[in-house]
């Protein structure tokens, strides 16, 4: 199966599920004005993939800022990775600051809500942004 | 009581809506200046002049007066930093219907506000040729001031924007005093470069009342015109450049997104739509709290339905609103979560207390709907 390759903007994530590599990412931002219209290819690639999947897929969400359209359209994702699980031995690894209650928070919320093996993974963040040079 | 009548912000986002006429703009920024910070702020003004200005000349100047601005509160505030508490600078970009306006503000010691008068009133009683000669002899010379200025900067100001400078210094205490700059850039005609005189005008009376309302009410930004994802994404990273990441940041990074977003969504624009979505947005700061307002028009028709939505969701408790999340999450029959209040819903999550909310009727086909929360330091 093809892989969808989507660069990151300064306001969508970059995506690449990537069944050859066996990479399965969504990271950095996720405030389009748009979720619909930017998730809706994302949501027919898995779809497709659900037909024949790899026996085993480990996806990793590290989303840095997610709007509430957005998080819509993640669940949505995450809905459809929960039926992949049935037809291929998931893993989702849901990545965040470890200083974000929200987007922690937004990870338990996915957890309840569906079956698929589902680790939230804290991360520390650097204190200093690279271009905030004069703090 | 009285402090929640002090809070209630329908009152000041309305009349700030209102000074600002259909197609123009005003962006404030108040509080400590950094590079990083300047760079942001250039970046949302470019934004914001790319879609006004179909001059590049015009955009250079504008842009270049910025920079100098921008530098010299800067430069300024250094010294200041250590030795008052009150070391607010103020940036302001104004577009009226025929000019720009730029204008700084910052404290200086008291003892310099002379020499620095003498260097204004230099430049201004020059005219165009003199102000090139002066330029180039003080570049051969090499006669720079401790700040490395000698006025250059101020020499080019006064040449670029084709105007006198306009100054005042208020007196603040035995120390300090608030030095406002403001240039006037007009916006019609290159060839139009004749120098003006200059006076206390009402452009400067004006940005002076506003920096002392906005300075009462804490507020350290604010974006008055209109919204589209550009500006809203230069906004979002100032607030992102200008505070620290702690945990209360992160909410108003979210909570902003939303409120920008909505604005951008639903702001209506009166007289001329094609306009785009006018709106304003102002972020305050004080010992406890952020508080985030925004404001604009929406049609009558749709006042009941938003009204609706708010009082429901500033019913429900923490868990009722969890619930009501998920609920919308799980519904395959939402396709746009906008219209059930999952936007309210999140908000209410990340804020503390209940969403404030106004609607205030203009006339019989629009309203002013404001809508303001707040989060914990």
């Amino acid at each position: 199966m093809q892989s969808l390759i989507i660069k990151a903007t300064e306001d969508t994530p970059e995506i690449i599920f990537d069944p050859e590599n066996e990479i399965f990412s969504i990271s950095n931002v996720s405030l389009p004005e748009n979720a619909i219209e930017f998730y809706a290819p994302v949501l027919s690639w898995l779809k497709k993939y659900r037909d024949n999947p790899l026996p085993e897929t480990v996806f990793n969400f590290n989303i840095e800022y997610l709007n509430t359209a957005s998080s819509k359209q993640v669940f949505e994702l995450i809905f459809l990775i929960d039926k992949i699980n049935e037809v291929s031995d998931v893993t989702v690894f849901w990545h965040y600051d470890s200083i974000d209650e929200d987007m922690q928070a937004l990870g338990i919320r996915f957890t309840h809500l569906v079956k698929v093996k589902f680790e939230l993974v804290p991360y520390e963040k650097e204190l200093l942004d690279e271009d905030d040079e004069d703090y | 009581m009285i402090q929640r009548i002090e809070k209630r912000p329908h009152k000041l986002a309305y009349d700030l809506f209102k000074r600002v006429d259909n197609g123009d703009f005003e962006y404030i920024y108040r509080g400590v200046f950094t590079q990083t910070l300047t760079r942001k702020i250039l970046g949302l003004a470019e934004s914001n002049l790319q879609k006004f200005v179909d001059k590049s000349s015009l955009q250079n100047r504008i842009y270049f007066i910025m920079v100098e601005g921008l530098q010299n509160v800067t430069r300024h505030q250094d010294e200041v930093f250590d030795q008052t508490n009150d070391n607010s600078g103020i940036f302001a970009i104004q577009k009226l219907e025929d000019k720009y306006l730029i204008t700084t503000g910052n404290l200086i010691v008291n003892s310099k506000v002379d020499s620095l008068k003498e260097k204004l009133d230099e430049v201004n009683s020059l005219d165009r040729d003199e102000l090139k000669k002066l330029h180039k002899d003080i570049l051969s010379t090499g006669e720079l001031s401790d700040k490395g200025g000698a006025g250059l900067g101020l020499i080019e100001m006064a040449r670029r924007s084709g105007n006198k400078l306009l100054f005042d210094f208020e007196y603040v205490d035995l120390y300090w005093s608030y030095f406002y700059l403001q240039t006037e850039i007009p916006s019609r005609s290159e060839n139009d470069f004749e120098i003006k005189n200059a006076s206390l005008t009402d452009t400067m009376r004006d940005i002076k009342y506003l920096n002392s309302l906005l300075s009462k009410r804490d507020i350290l930004l604010s974006f008055n015109g209109n919204f589209n994802q550009n500006n809203i994404l230069s906004l979002l990273s100032i607030i992102k450049g200008q505070m620290s990441l702690n945990k209360a940041a992160k909410k108003v990074y979210y909570i902003m997104v939303e409120m920008l977003q909505n604005i951008s969504k639903h702001g209506k624009n009166l007289g001329s739509p094609e306009e785009g979505a006018s709106g304003i947005f102002f972020l305050g700061q004080n010992e406890e709290e952020f508080i985030l307002t925004a404001g604009n028009y929406i049609e009558n028709h749709d006042v009941e339905g938003f009204r609706n939505r708010l009082d429901a969701v500033n019913e429900l408790d923490a868990g009722d609103l969890n619930e009501y999340f998920n609920k919308i999450l799980l519904d395959q029959n939402v396709i746009d979560p906008k219209k059930t209040g999952l936007g309210f819903i999140d908000m209410r999550l990340k804020c503390n207390g209940k969403l404030e909310f106004d609607f205030r009727r203009i006339n019989d086909e629009y309203s002013f709907y404001t809508i303001q929360s707040t989060v914990k330091i």
